[in-house]
């Protein structure tokens, strides 16, 4: 069972009754998730600071490094040729259909799991602070996985994407159950592009571009994430 | 001032003279002036909308890579401004086609109503790397009904097929059985329900034995659907049945939908030796344990 999922069920939030029951079930019954659980759990109740107030450092440091790494190069001397893969023009028609195949089945295999009926929140309250704690540490651990995602094997590789996918899924369905409609259409928008990495015949190359434009959004999304959580502690 | 505010600074400074060293076309992402451009675009989420729209639209203007580009459009559709919305407009009716695309996407994600209404002319007029975007950007903000009134509105059966399949992937139960009063009613439909889970829709079509391959198709795509009223319906439709090719559909759906159960019901209920081989075969099939309790069943005698 993946964090994604224990954490949800840790802050009680996202997971549709059956859903919740699955993970009681497995806690209760496998000593390994049960181990899983507590450790998560003790790592949550560590942190002090309830609410994320400032864009990770691990990120601000990306920045300096890229800013540094700039400033010592001659830019004119270094710039390339326009490389071969053009991300937005290889074969969408293709893609879509492989890619709706995989959608297809993931989506069939999400129909056997009904939503819980929606949280009705109204429209200028902020999403719950759990919520938002749990979305950032998804994005945070979905860039890493990323980052480490075997390009070149392509059965790990689309058995890893698929599985950011259905956690994606979880996620997308509990933004939309805490007022984040704008969260859940950028989570929505990840999944053709996860499906297009998760095809068993890209090409390394195209998987690299699309790895890094993901890398990108997940980025912003988490600073974003980031900002306004900042804006809303100091507001109240 | 803190570190944070110090990089942000500079990289807002770094941005607003991105056109000044950017002459030529740069790809590569691995290529340090274009991976400080997207560094900088990355930081200026955190800016005021107000301040971050010229700078992208600054990017966008630019003689810039299409990735740089491509970055600065997801930061646009961030921007909660109608400006914003009007720029990724403007660059999706552009001429060039991948930034095109790329900008529908993003108009999907900032989830405008006007501009996702601007986008319908453009699929009319769009080539099918186009259409193909529209929708998925439709798809994104959950747009069910943009997306049936262009299935309701193809103009030939691919372009409702991909309209169609899309609606099922949204799960839009209510749009496609409108689309099914509507008349239209090709093989994609049937798939369509059993994607979007309507068991209702199918159930009908199941038990109509007026068009008996249309019939065959709805009961083996029940089993996608799956669960106990499935299960029953199949069982329902296998008894009642005098046609072969039905009962072998409602097996089939049975197949699909895992019901072992069900098949090991009817074959213990069967007097007929052809039936009974062919159920065994099933559940043989199907990879169920219990498959040995009729095996054990068929040599009780030989004890």
């Amino acid at each position: 069972m993946n964090d994604d999922t224990l954490l949800l069920y840790y802050y009680n939030d996202g997971l549709s009754t059956r859903e919740r029951r699955q993970v009681d079930a497995a806690i209760n019954t496998d000593p390994d998730i049960a181990a899983q659980y507590e450790a998560l759990c003790q790592q949550l109740n560590a942190m002090d600071d309830p609410e994320p107030h400032a864009v990770p450092s691990h990120m601000v440091q990306r920045w300096h490094d890229s800013i540094d790494r700039a400033a010592q190069q001659d830019l004119v001397s270094q710039r390339q040729p326009s490389r071969s893969f053009n991300l937005f023009s290889f074969a969408w028609g293709a893609a879509f259909a492989a890619t709706l195949a995989i959608g297809i089945s993931i989506g069939v295999y999400f129909s056997a799991a009904p939503l819980t009926a929606p949280t009705v929140i109204a429209e200028n309250l902020a999403p719950p602070a759990a919520f938002t704690r749990g979305v950032s540490m998804y994005l945070r651990d979905t860039h890493q996985e990323l980052a480490t995602l075997p390009v070149a094997t392509a059965a790990e590789r689309t058995t890893l994407v698929l599985q950011i996918i259905e956690q994606n899924r979880l996620f997308e369905r509990a933004a939309e159950q805490n007022n984040s409609q704008s969260l859940a259409r950028v989570l929505r928008a990840f999944e053709p592009i996860l499906l297009r990495l998760a095809a068993d015949d890209i090409a390394p190359e195209d998987a690299e571009a699309l790895r890094a434009q993901l890398a990108f959004e997940l980025n912003v999304m988490l600073t974003k994430i980031a900002r306004d959580s900042s804006n809303n502690s100091q507001s109240t | 001032m803190n570190t944070f505010t110090k990089t942000f600074l500079t990289t807002l400074a770094l941005l607003a003279m991105s056109s000044g060293y950017a002459q030529g076309e740069v790809s590569e992402v691995d290529d340090p002036a274009e991976a400080l451009k997207i560094a900088a675009l990355e930081a200026l989420i955190t800016a005021p909308s107000d301040r971050a729209l010229p700078l992208v639209t600054k990017v966008l203007n630019s003689n810039n890579s299409n990735d740089v580009k491509s970055r600065a459009l997801f930061i646009l559709s961030q921007i909660d401004l109608p400006e914003a919305q009007q720029q990724l407009l403007e660059v999706a009716r552009s001429g060039d086609a991948e930034l095109s695309q790329e900008a529908v996407r993003m108009i999907g994600i900032s989830g405008d109503p006007d501009a996702l209404a601007g986008l319908s002319d453009m699929y009319s007029a769009g080539d099918e790397d186009l259409r193909d975007a529209v929708l998925e950007a439709y798809l994104i903000a959950g747009e069910t009904q943009l997306v049936a009134d262009i299935a309701a509105n193809a103009k030939d059966a691919d372009e409702f097929e991909a309209a169609v399949e899309m609606l099922a992937v949204m799960g839009a139960q209510e749009e496609l059985r409108a689309l099914r009063s509507n008349g239209a009613f090709p093989e994609v439909m049937i798939e369509a329900f059993a994607i979007s889970g309507d068991y209702e829709s199918l159930r009908e079509l199941a038990l109509d034995g007026s068009d008996v391959e249309r019939q065959a198709h709805a009961i083996e795509a029940l089993g996608i659907v799956g669960g106990d009223e499935v299960d029953q319906t199949l069982m329902e439709i296998y008894r009642n049945s005098d046609s072969e090719d039905i009962r072998e559909s409602a097996l089939e759906g049975m197949l699909i939908s895992g019901y072992d159960a069900g098949v090991l019901e009817l074959y213990r209920a069967s007097d007929n030796i052809d039936e009974k081989r062919e159920l065994l075969e099933m559940l043989a099939i199907m990879d169920s344990d219990l498959v040995f309790d009729v095996i054990d069943e068929a040599f009780a005698g030989d004890r």
